[in-house]
């Protein structure tokens, strides 16, 4: 009997509740959800009744990662964590966070593709997975402790190799905006409180074992080698920042930071990115800088060099060295992160003496990374600062703190973009210290409900990027019209979802994206230039699907979906075309099951619309379209009065989105009244149970 | 009696291999080629016809050398990756012969001695370990009872001949860089074999920080991981003393 | 590029063919004048006797006729540029051709390129940045002369809310658009990450 590849063949079960600890079978229970989101939607469904809340015993937490995890497929070291949000406002339901770092590899090292939690343990423990060898052990030395001193603490026990997975002081305190942590920069924001919850500390695993490749190993290289020939740089943007000798186009919105000139200058010696011609495969992690992408070019400095997950070439996440903050701040000279996790601190603040560029911003990040990561506050997807900013500059904060906390704080320094600032106002919000500290762990929705304040206030104002749910938009209409607006209704906390964003923001001219459109989706009408948006049509529903299927499959493959799908490339001589078939060739090769794009995407399309099943029974309604995939105003409100649909705005028409939403609804197989799967579109999925136990409760239209 | 007759036919194939079919004393055959056995590049290996077990002794020096810039790393770990991928089929970092997963998070000396300084989780610095194709004395295969690992042309890399491989992993004891690999689903012993080449790990790495290039000796130049567990087995040891006494 | 390839049977003049391609590599196009006395001296060591009566220019065209890769760009006063589309984009090429007939010309073309093919509106800092490399003082003679000649009437300015000023070319896009696309480029890209 021939082992599969790509899977490793085991789910690892754990109740803390009773220390029990066994495994079921990947490929007879849970191959047609391929693993990550789709394991985790599939054992919410079965597992975890309505009603069940986040931090209850009965809550279950799910880190999964799908049959690429662990190969040299590029970007596949996201582990999908999947259980009750709970952020997710007024009422928690299932969502699912990621995480990068070396997680992902070493659990499927270990042979497991999934490691499902449930109940809790009567004491702090942590989780020891060492291939077979799975333990529950003693926490109590380490409860209490942040993610550094636990993950150190924890590899001296299991040797250097081991990648761990921790939460800081706040998730211990069940903080709701807490993170679970590994490979020093990797986080899955929301989960943290979950697994304190559950008493647990830590999850760490040592895998010596390996992912099989079900086919040709000739065959494997290839493809790896199709893949790595056509991506670009993060967020697969496909043309470089500024011109480049070897290139057609180029875009100042770009990732694609490599240049002559600019270099790792931290690095001892410098290294020179210089012009990474997108044939030279061995340069492909010069490409990106985050950190010189948001901190400006001041950051090129400090740049040690990239990091990132395993088998990812681009390397997202920038390495930082910056001496001055040891002596000024008695933290590390070196920081590291991506995106939200490089500016949590800087987004706290309003203004800097020198801008929100300079050298005081920088180290605003040092100082954010060195307490945010070890403490383990998550801060969605920037919201909290957002909210921070909005409170209080409004005055509305020194109301609600009353005058002996109020005082408490330095705002002189907060005001002045003083970065120590944070060291009063961090720690809180990990040790729930104050009423400040434990309204902004609450996330936004609990939050706004604490203080009286109605979610109406924030559904208005554009600035506050606020979408519903307790959560801020993730790419909406700013970057591609109807179809962001789309997706970002959806899930039960941001979309996270990067597919359609990563493509308008290639760089490529409108004129090239919209022939790649053409062929992709059907037509050219599916792109429109940013802020130039026409009527919606057929081919940006397809679109949005599209993109809301990929993501799924990603998240459930084990790719990442901040750099994927890859449908465009930097290579002229493809016409810029990149490979939409890569999914299923990289799962066909790793698995040895052939499914060709169409058959993988219709495995998507079950994930997602269980993750649809389990919101609709969970919020115990059908009005989906009323009650769940609602859009705030600010959407279609431009500032000054444009109409929509017009060049110079990115607002929407309230008609047009309704429009919008119907033709969605329609791709998808789902009533458009009420937004709901049809009992046809459940069957047609695999997914006729489903649909009969919600149709026994009335919730299929 | 079968040990000796199997060395012989090791000496045999070792000799055919590289275009000498006739049985020569090790000795003699310096004197006829007027090379001397320390330091020159074109040693030829060969096993001596003295009526006793002709052991394999490696004399060949490599042709190439895979070497790492440990500033450049970047942590990915694609050169494992495509190490075995490529060539086993299986993801297996464990087993990739170049090694960067055990200095990734804590650098080369761990945890267990001192406050770390590298790695991930100090300042970032990843030491990549690579087979340094020793020259002779060429410690893994001289531990090995089986003379499994042999030279092949034409990188005369040292290589483990699966075949022959019994899984005794006295060659993973004996090399001072711990760069023997070990095949867990096959119950061999493994090493960087230089892709015929063309290394893999050189071809995938993102970074430039790997580089294919002419061999030379850094035996003495990289610090020893371990303190090797030298072990030869008796018909090695008769060898030497033959090879080397005055 | 994998578009062309070195030919195979090297051309007697391969001198030339190789410094367009070498300098190509480095981000810099050849002028013709380089190329002629490269080619003279290479005329210099024929043996023939009827090559001595051919012209560098006629060399020259051989070159190009045996070797795909290489291009050639004229300025508006007909000059002559060379490049090797193995290392170097015709876009790329033509902004360097750009330089040649000065500041002027590369900031207008460069913006009306910008405004019509993306579209977008084109920051000002980029002309400091390679391959413009245009000095502080360059540009703003550039913007004030542009302002007083009929003919860049249509290179117009809008500033973001972070104060960085952006160049627009009003052939392509109104005033409106890209201010916001401006704004987005400079401010909204980074807000919504």
């Amino acid at each position: 009997m021939a082992t599969k590849g790509g899977w490793a063949g085991k789910v690892l079960r754990v109740d803390l509740s009773a220390g029990r600890i066994w495994t079921e079978d990947t490929i007879e229970k849970y191959k047609d959800y391929l693993g990550g989101t789709g394991i985790g939607y599939k054992v919410i469904w079965d597992e975890v009744p309505a009603g069940t809340k986040p931090f209850d015993p009965g809550n279950k937490i799910i880190f999964a990662v799908g049959p690429l995890a662990g190969t040299g497929a590029p970007s596949s070291g996201r582990t999908a964590i999947t259980t009750l949000w709970p952020t997710c406002w007024p009422k928690p339901l299932v969502a699912s966070g990621h995480m990068g770092g070396h997680f992902a590899a070493e659990l499927k090292y270990a042979g497991y593709d999934a490691l499902i939690i449930e109940g809790k343990a009567d004491r702090p423990v942590w989780l020891s997975i060492a291939d077979k060898k799975v333990e529950i052990r003693d926490a109590r030395g380490l409860w209490g402790e942040g993610i550094r001193r636990a993950t150190y603490e924890i590899n001296q026990l299991m040797g250097p190799e081991a990648c761990v997975a921790t939460i800081g002081q706040a998730g211990e305190n069940l903080v709701p905006m807490s993170v679970v942590m590994n490979s020093v920069s990797h986080s899955a924001g929301g989960a943290g409180g979950i697994m304190g919850s559950k008493n647990l500390k830590a999850v760490a695993v040592r895998g010596t074992g390996s992912v099989r490749i079900a086919g040709n190993k000739e065959d494997w290289e290839k493809a790896i080698k199709l893949h790595l020939s056509i991506l670009g740089a993060n967020n697969q943007h496909v043309v470089p920042n500024s011109p480049q000798p070897w290139a057609e186009y180029y875009s100042a919105g770009s990732r694609w930071l490599a240049s002559k000139g600019r270099r790792w200058e931290k690095s001892n010696p410098a290294i020179e990115t210089g012009s990474c011609d997108p044939h030279h495969l061995n340069r492909i992690a010069y490409r990106t800088n985050n950190a010189a992408y948001f901190l400006g070019e001041g950051a090129w400095q400090y740049t040690v060099r990239g990091n990132g997950c395993t088998s990812c070439p681009i390397r997202c996440h920038t390495l930082i060295k910056v001496p001055a903050v040891a002596a000024k701040y008695g933290i590390p000279e070196h920081g590291q992160n991506t995106c939200g996790g490089l500016n949590f601190g800087r987004a706290f603040f309003k203004t800097f003496p020198d801008g929100q560029r300079g050298q005081t911003a920088i180290e605003a990040c040092m100082v954010g990374m060195h307490l945010a990561d070890d403490l383990g506050i998550w801060n969605n997807y920037s919201q909290v600062q957002r909210d921070f900013i909005k409170l209080y500059y409004d005055g509305t904060l020194k109301g609600k703190l009353g005058e002996k906390e109020f005082k408490s704080y330095s705002w002189d320094k907060y005001e002045k973009g003083d970065p120590t600032f944070l060291f009063e106002l961090l720690p809180r919000i990990a040790n729930k210290e104050g009423e400040l500290g434990t309204a902004l762990g609450l996330g936004t929705g609990y939050h706004l409900e604490s203080w009286g304040i109605p979610e109406e206030e924030w559904k208005k104002e554009h600035s506050l990027q606020y979408w519903k749910m307790g959560h801020p938009k993730h790419h909406s209409n700013e970057d591609a019209g109807q179809c962001g607006v789309i997706i970002n209704t959806q899930y039960n906390r941001d979309a996270q979802c990067h597919s359609h964003s990563n493509f308008t923001r290639n760089g490529l001219p409108v004129e090239v994206q919209k022939r790649l459109a053409s062929e992709i989706w059907g037509s050219a009408d599916a792109i429109d230039a940013v802020g130039a948006y026409t009527p919606m049509n057929r081919a940006k529903a397809k679109m949005s699907k599209w993109s809301l299927l990929r993501k799924e499959l990603h998240d459930s493959l084990s790719l990442c979906n901040w750099m994927g799908p890859w449908v465009a490339s930097p290579l002229k001589e493809r016409g810029y075309r990149g490979e939409d078939t890569l999914e299923s060739l990289l799962y066909s090769l790793a698995t040895g099951d052939k499914k060709n794009r169409d058959e993988l995407d219709q495995v998507a399309e079950r994930i997602f619309n269980l993750h649809r099943a389990i919101t609709i029974r969970d919020m115990g309604t059908k009005e989906m379209r009323t009650r769940h995939d609602t859009i705030p105003p600010w959407v279609s409100g431009d500032a000054q009065g444009r109409p929509s649909l017009t060049k110079g705005t990115i607002h929407m028409d309230k008609e047009d989105i309704t429009n919008a939403m119907d033709m969605y609804y329609e791709e998808m197989g789902w009533d458009k009244a009420t937004g709901a799967p049809t009992a046809l579109t459940y069957r047609k999925l695999g997914l006729a149970s489903v649909g009969e136990d919600l149709k026994k409760k009335g919730f299929v239209p | 009696m079968h040990q000796q007759k199997e060395n012989r036919e090791i000496v045999q194939k070792a000799l055919k291999v590289l275009g000498l079919n006739q049985s020569v004393t090790r000795r003699s055959f310096f004197k006829l080629s007027g090379i001397t056995v320390v330091g020159v590049s074109a040693l030829v290996s060969l096993g001596a016809k003295s009526g006793k077990e002709m052991p394999l002794i490696i004399m060949d020096q490599a042709e190439g050398l895979v070497i790492a810039d440990s500033t450049k790393c970047v942590g990915c770990r694609r050169c494992e990756l495509a190490c075995t991928e490529f060539n086993d089929g299986k993801a297996a970092p464990t087993m990739a012969r170049i090694k960067v997963s055990r200095n990734l998070h804590f650098g080369l000396k761990g945890l267990y001695t001192e406050p770390w300084s590298k790695g991930k989780w100090g300042n970032g610095l990843i030491i990549q370990d690579f087979c340094k194709q020793c020259p002779h004395p060429v410690p893994c295969a001289n531990a090995c009872p089986n003379d499994a690992i042999v030279v092949k042309p034409p990188t005369n890399a040292r290589v483990v001949d699966a075949d022959k491989c019994i899984g005794c992993k006295m060659c993973q004891r004996a090399c001072p860089w711990e760069m023997m690999s070990f095949d867990q689903d096959e119950n061999k012993a493994t090493k960087c074999f230089l892709c015929n080449g063309t290394p893999k790990c050189v071809e995938a790495c993102p970074a430039e920080a790997l580089q294919y290039v002419a061999w030379r000796d850094l035996t003495d130049k990289v610090p020893h991981r371990v303190v090797p567990t030298t072990v030869i087995p008796p018909e090695k040891a008769a060898a030497c003393n033959e090879c080397h006494k005055k | 590029m994998k578009e062309d390839k070195i030919p195979d049977r090297p051309s007697q003049h391969q001198g030339a063919a190789d410094i367009i391609r070498e300098k190509s590599k480095t981000g810099q196009i050849v002028s013709a004048e380089e190329l002629f006395l490269t080619l003279r001296g290479e005329k210099g060591s024929e043996s023939e006797g009827a090559e001595d009566s051919v012209s560098p220019e006629a060399l020259l065209n051989k070159v190009m006729a045996e070797n795909k890769d290489l291009r050639e760009v004229r300025t508006k006063e007909g000059c002559a540029f060379y490049y090797s589309s193995m290392f170097m984009s015709e876009t790329y090429a033509r902004l360097l051709l750009c330089k040649q007939e000065g500041p002027i010309q590369l900031v207008a073309d460069t913006v009306r390129e910008d405004s019509d093919r993306y579209p977008r509106p084109t920051p000002l800092a980029v002309f400091k940045e390679p391959p413009f490399d245009l000095s502080k003082e360059e540009i703003l003679s550039c913007l004030q002369e542009m302002s007083s000649r009929v003919e860049y009437q249509d290179i117009s300015q809008v500033s973001t809310s972070i104060g960085h000023v952006f160049l627009y070319s009003t052939r392509h896009l109104d005033r409106d658009y890209a201010l916001m696309l401006a704004e987005w480029i400079d401010v909204g890209q980074f807000e919504n990450p």
